[in-house]
């Protein structure tokens, strides 16, 4: 069983703001909305599952990995 | 056998080599159904999930009494609610706290829930984290 692979860099590229609703397999962006409400909206044509996630949070402040550096690769 | 999930690239974080361990999953609340894909996080006591994700489960989350809680650098109050959650073809019930303005993550799930319900093994050195449900009879 190959390992679930989920890159929001790549899913999120392009998207500065809202939500966007990823497809179940986890490779691509189906719909985005300003707010949850509009993308849910959106996704109404879609009969498969979808992921919901915000697109416009900046992740480099979070506490614990804001002073990581390059010297702190795996 | 385990479910396999390697660790997340997150957008403001590619030049740190700082991965994260996510996980999808599917809250059910009556009738109500949203799928996100929540942190995974060993130091968090409980799950919490935001009030848009609460709100698109249809929980009152306004009508219950708010607590008042604390975590490293901030307060915050938050909601306790019971719902139901699926992970793969796992469902279980877990209480879960809905924040008022939290940031980045929307949805984390901690000890209190999906870890009673799983063996998590992390290993950073593969970039990969492994989750293998209980059975229960």
């Amino acid at each position: 069983m190959k390992p679930l692979k989920i890159n929001f860099v790549k899913l999120l590229k392009g998207y500065e703001s809202g939500w966007v609703g990823i497809s179940p397999d986890f490779k691509q962006v189906l719909v985005w909305g300003k707010t949850l409400d509009e993308a849910t909206k959106k996704a109404e044509k879609f009969n498969e599952k979808i992921y919901y996630f915000p697109s416009g949070e900046s992740y480099s402040n979070f506490v614990g990995i804001s002073d990581y550096g390059n010297n702190n690769r795996l | 056998m385990g479910i396999i999930i390697d660790y997340s690239p997150l957008p403001g974080l590619e030049k740190t080599g700082v991965l994260a361990p996510m996980i999808p999953v599917t809250f059910i609340n009556g009738g109500y159904a949203f799928s996100t894909i929540a942190l995974v996080d060993s130091g968090a006591e409980a799950g919490i999930i935001s009030t848009v994700i609460a709100d698109k489960l249809n929980i009152e989350w306004r009508k219950i009494p708010a607590k008042s809680g604390f975590s490293i650098g901030s307060n915050f109050r938050f909601r306790p609610v019971n719902i139901n959650a699926q992970i793969y073809d796992h469902n279980f019930s877990l209480k879960i706290n809905v924040i008022e303005g939290i940031f980045a993550f929307k949805c984390i799930l901690g000890r209190n829930d999906l870890f009673k319900r799983a063996r998590i093994c992390f290993e950073g050195y593969k970039r990969q984290f492994e989750i293998v449900f209980r059975e229960y009879n």
